[in-house]
């Protein structure tokens, strides 16, 4: 599998960065990081990215915001979106899968969980 | 029901509402309740700052840790390549496996301690998400206390409004006015429309064909 790059959008610091190691961990050393969606769009618009972890809770553009950008973006819309939160009301895990989200992990989660999930979406994805 | 006894009742509530009012505002007034009031509107930014102080605080513990944890990481790491590398030397001279077994035993045996002990590491890193988990929960908490908050100073504003300045009302409103996240469900036990694990995200995508 070629190195894919990830944007890790999460508000907490902390669960960007074990996000971040449990990705190097599962082979993906490449990734950086964003604190809202705002920050996270302008980052996309300006870079090259091959995948997308987000939280859905976060201060000015949430997670559900970002996710219908990014699938409204003809640039943007072929990038996977693995939702990663805190949410657990079930409207909320069917509105992500109806917006277009590759997958929903529920916090807290473990490494594996966020292993297989990723298997799952590169194999519906032919990587 | 008609449109008509729906407007009744509403009106009805309405009044009633407006009564219970009137006697708090009364009861407030004639018991000497407003400067308690005002001091349990004072002590809520208090009650708000010290959750804020709680959520730096273990954000900073977390954070600590998982600078340990890396460190710790990049240590294992080492000590994994390093006694692989012995075993397999060690494999490679017959006569040396032959002369000295304990020495392959012991080398396969510090291989397997330094990959557990990065297994319990990696364990330690994930735990760290209570900060997030937590950290959401006191959130929505500092919103409702604020919401609260508002709700008295209103209260204030119309049974004793001089002991209120402007900027009170102006202050509280503004915190008020933050948007709540909503965050983790704290418990989940007996409602229908959450999930409690990710078996239960799966079932409910897999059941919508997702």
């Amino acid at each position: 599998m070629a190195d894919l790059r990830f944007l890790i959008v999460d508000d907490f610091s902390t669960m960007r960065r074990i996000v971040r190691n449990l990705l190097k961990e599962i082979g993906h050393g490449d990734a950086d990081e964003a604190e809202d969606g705002v920050v996270a769009l302008h980052k996309l618009r300006n870079g090259k990215f091959d995948f997308v972890v987000s939280d859905i809770n976060m201060p000015n553009m949430n997670g559900f915001e970002l996710l219908s950008q990014i699938k409204a973006d003809d640039k943007l819309k072929h990038i996977p979106v693995l939702m990663v939160t805190a949410e657990a009301r079930k409207e909320d895990i069917i509105a992500a899968a109806q917006g277009g989200a590759a997958g929903y992990i529920v916090k807290p989660f473990t490494k594996a969980t966020l292993e297989e999930k990723l298997a799952n979406i590169f194999k519906k994805m032919g990587l | 029901m008609s449109h008509d006894n729906q407007d009744n009742t509403s009106t009805e509530m309405f009044q009633r509402l407006g009564a219970i009012t009137r006697q708090l505002h009364d009861a407030l007034n004639q018991l000497g309740y407003t400067p308690v009031l005002k001091d349990t509107v004072d002590e809520l930014p208090d009650a708000r700052s010290r959750l804020e102080y709680i959520a730096r605080l273990t954000g900073e513990a977390a954070e600590k840790v998982l600078n340990r944890v890396d460190e710790a990481k990049a240590e294992q790491e080492r000590v994994i390549d390093s006694s692989r590398q012995l075993v397999e030397t060690i494999r490679g001279v017959p006569g040396l496996k032959w002369a000295m077994p304990e020495l392959l035993e012991w080398s396969e045996k510090i291989q397997q301690g330094a990959e557990r002990t990065d297994h319990h590491l990696t364990e330690i890193m994930m735990a760290q998400d209570f900060h997030d988990l937590t950290g959401q929960v006191i959130k929505k908490v500092v919103s409702l206390a604020a919401t609260i908050e508002e709700q008295l100073v209103q209260l204030l504003l119309h049974a004793a409004p001089q002991v209120l300045t402007d900027t009170d009302a102006k202050k509280v409103a503004e915190v008020a006015a933050t948007p709540a996240l909503n965050g983790p469900v704290v418990d989940p036990e007996g409602r229908t429309d959450v999930v409690t694990d990710q078996a239960g995200v799966d079932d409910l995508l897999a059941s919508l064909g997702f």
